[in-house]
């Protein structure tokens, strides 16, 4: 997930201009007074971060999926689908990680990720999650939208194929066994991919991991549009942004350096003093950028005229502000029962609301679930994205496969200390 | 500024100040057949906050620079510095970026005068002082760990602080963005900044070498890379954020 402070953020530090040191050489935690909320925003800072690699060799690469021509002129940054390899100089395990709503293959959580497999001695590919706009442009798809677990995991399936046979002819990659994995949306989508690999057996995958996947993608998502909501809470929405500003503002003005580093950024947050419904309100944001993200990408391939103009061409030149300014009011509750309802129903006259919502969940799958040995689950126990009872359900699916972590809010530990350290004991297990 | 693009810009700019910006159009060219979007806007603009808090009356000619800024970037500027960065060791990358900091300093120093900030001013005096002699002419940033911080201040700065407006929003040519206000400030520093080269009394030559490695250095120096954050609506939030940025640098 993306951030709208972390994002100005990264630009003031760009701007600052000064060299990133290549290793920090210390790990600081934070006083910050902790909530899931702030873990969500800031990351669970109150533990000491984990021991990355600096630099790893990452090889950037692209596919061709979708006939180049056929992918809208306004999406030129995006023709071909962008993943990543690292690799082992020798035969060695692969494994898959798949990002979260709205994010690529190199976002920052990807790295940590990416970063901790290779160094643990893994050939690893990264993908975009299929509702990124990477993805959306560069897929066949015209038919199902984003969301729908089943048919996500159709095309993780296909692509994963066709980027593993071309690691293979470009990369030499040799694979002693497969392995999958995906925080947040990526973990649900990991779990609908190992069910479809137990049909079709291109991988035969021996682990696989689920990191803070939503039970159910109707109730996450609701969640995360109430805390930013336009429609009803409009003028209050906006004047608590303009808050936000002035206090991190307020707050840079006093710092002594211009300069910004891990300990100014904290201290920014410390002295802002975010109260919950403001933390709410960035989370919630900043979900509404990633969707709305989707939607356009959505829009200008499917010619589905929901924020542009439909039977029109979008130039490369030409305003998108208007599209964002519409996306921002949509919900994914909108898009839910606006897009993806009506497109279900189109395949099925007879299905309702309350059976596709339980289609896109963890519940459609839970047989396979509770009885596939190779599957684990890692989670807070106060992620903000489970909805009440749904965290004692993964205790109950996954049982003793289940490690359950008090605190971290959604995906605030994954760069921690304890969370890595469970993650390589997890993976140590049982995999050649 | 780097040298090599300044005359460039004392031309270029009013150009394209004066046709360009009027000339290119960025409201979509509708079909015959269009239907408009379904999600209609709000009446009153206003109540859209931070996403209209900015207007772009130029905004046809920007997107057509911002493309070409994604495009140069990925064709000359990056490749360039790639190079740079696999021929250089890295204490002389540190180096580099050092000495054009140290030579930044001027006209922080002048400016932060300008706008009465006289900690500030003391403190970036201090450090040019030192970085230039014990730091063997800005190659080291010896002020630092002994607490005179690195500040950020340029004439755009100073214009924000007697009260002068951003203007309109304007991408510039390879620099990326800016405001009308910003280029201004600008064009300012760089003759501070022309001063301070012309003290060292190089050969033009030389002065040609020194401003392509800044060039080179400047970039190498910024993370950012076109489209990585992947999204269609990257113009709008950079615009967004780099409007905002500067008032929060100059309400500093």
């Amino acid at each position: 997930m993306r951030y709208v402070i972390s994002l100005l953020l990264v630009l003031i530090t760009a701007c600052a201009s000064n060299l990133q040191p290549e290793v920090v050489a210390e790990t600081p935690v934070c006083d910050l007074p902790y909530s899931r909320y702030q873990a969500t925003v800031t990351g669970y800072c109150q533990e000491p971060r984990a021991n990355f690699a600096a630099s790893v060799p990452v090889i950037n690469k692209s596919i061709t999926i979708k006939p180049l021509a056929k992918i809208p002129e306004v999406f030129w940054f995006h023709k071909r689908m962008n993943y990543s390899l690292l690799k082992q100089d020798a035969e060695a395990p692969v494994i898959f990680v798949i990002a979260g709503t709205g994010a690529g293959y190199d976002s920052a959580k990807m790295i940590n990720l990416q970063k901790n497999f290779y160094q643990q001695g893994y050939h690893v590919i990264s993908l975009s999650s299929p509702t990124f706009a990477n993805f959306i442009v560069n897929s066949n798809n015209t038919k199902y939208m984003p969301g729908n677990l089943a048919h996500d995991a159709e095309e993780l399936y296909n692509v994963m194929k066709l980027v593993w046979q071309q690691v293979q002819d470009e990369d030499q990659v040799v694979a002693s066994s497969f392995a999958i994995t995906g925080y947040s949306l990526g973990g649900a989508h990991s779990a609908f991919v190992s069910l479809l690999d137990e049909q079709q057996q291109a991988f035969n995958f021996e682990k696989v991991l689920l990191i803070n996947p939503p039970v159910s993608l109707f109730n996450s998502v609701s969640i995360l549009d109430q805390y930013f909501d336009l429609r009803n809470n409009r003028q209050a929405s906006i004047a608590m942004f303009d808050q936000i500003f002035e206090r991190f503002s307020d707050g840079y003005s006093a710092q002594a350096s211009s300069n910004f580093d891990q300990d100014s950024i904290f201290n920014l947050f410390k002295n802002a003093h975010l109260t919950e419904a403001e933390l709410k309100l960035l989370i919630g944001a900043s979900f509404r950028m990633s969707s709305s993200d989707m939607i356009f990408a959505l829009d200008a391939s499917f010619n589905s005229g929901a924020i542009t103009y439909k039977n029109h061409e979008i130039d490369k030149f030409e305003s998108l502000t208007h599209s964002m300014q519409r996306a921002s009011d949509i919900t994914f509750v909108n898009y839910f029962e606006g897009a993806m309802l009506p497109r279900a129903q189109q395949e099925d006259a007879n299905i309702t609301k309350d059976e596709l919502v339980h289609r896109y969940s963890l519940y459609a799958i839970e047989d396979y679930l509770k009885n596939a040995e190779k599957i684990s689950l890692v989670t807070n126990a106060d992620d903000i994205i489970l909805a009440p009872g749904e965290v004692e359900y993964l205790q109950d699916v996954f049982d003793e496969r289940a490690k359950i972590f008090p605190r971290g809010g959604h995906c605030g530990n994954m760069d921690r200390v304890s969370f890595v350290t469970h993650l390589n004991a997890t993976f140590s297990q049982g995999v050649k | 500024m780097p040298m090599f693009i300044e005359q460039y810009y004392r031309k270029a700019v009013c150009i394209v100040l004066s046709c360009a910006l009027i000339a290119c159009s960025a409201t979509p060219k509708l079909e015959e057949g269009a239907i408009a979007p379904e999600v209609k806007l709000p009446d009153n603009h206003q109540e859209l906050g931070l996403m209209s808090a900015y207007a772009d009356p130029w905004e046809g000619f920007n997107r057509r620079m911002y493309y070409f800024n994604a495009k140069a970037d990925q064709y000359v500027l990056l490749p360039v510095v790639d190079g740079y960065k696999k021929i250089t060791p890295d204490f002389v990358e540190v180096g580099v970026n050092n000495f054009f900091s140290n030579l930044g300093e001027i006209s922080t120093f002048i400016n932060s005068l300008l706008q009465f900030k006289i900690g500030v001013a003391g403190e970036t005096l201090g450090r040019f002082a030192l970085n230039s002699t014990v730091g063997l002419a800005g190659l080291l940033d010896v002020a630092t760990p002994i607490g005179l911080v690195e500040q950020d201040e340029d004439f755009g700065q100073t214009l924000g602080y007697w009260g002068v407006g951003a203007g309109p929003y304007l991408v510039l040519p390879l620099l990326g963005p800016s405001s009308l206000r910003d280029v201004t400030g600008l064009a300012f520093d760089s003759i501070a900044y022309q001063q301070a080269v012309d003290e060292l009394g190089m050969k033009a030559d030389e002065e040609l070498f020194l401003s392509l490695l800044q060039s080179i250095d400047a970039r190498a120096s910024l993370p950012f890379r076109y489209y990585a954050s992947g999204s269609a609506f990257e113009y709008e939030n950079l615009r967004l954020l780099y409007l905002k940025y500067r008032e929060i640098l100059i309400a500093r």
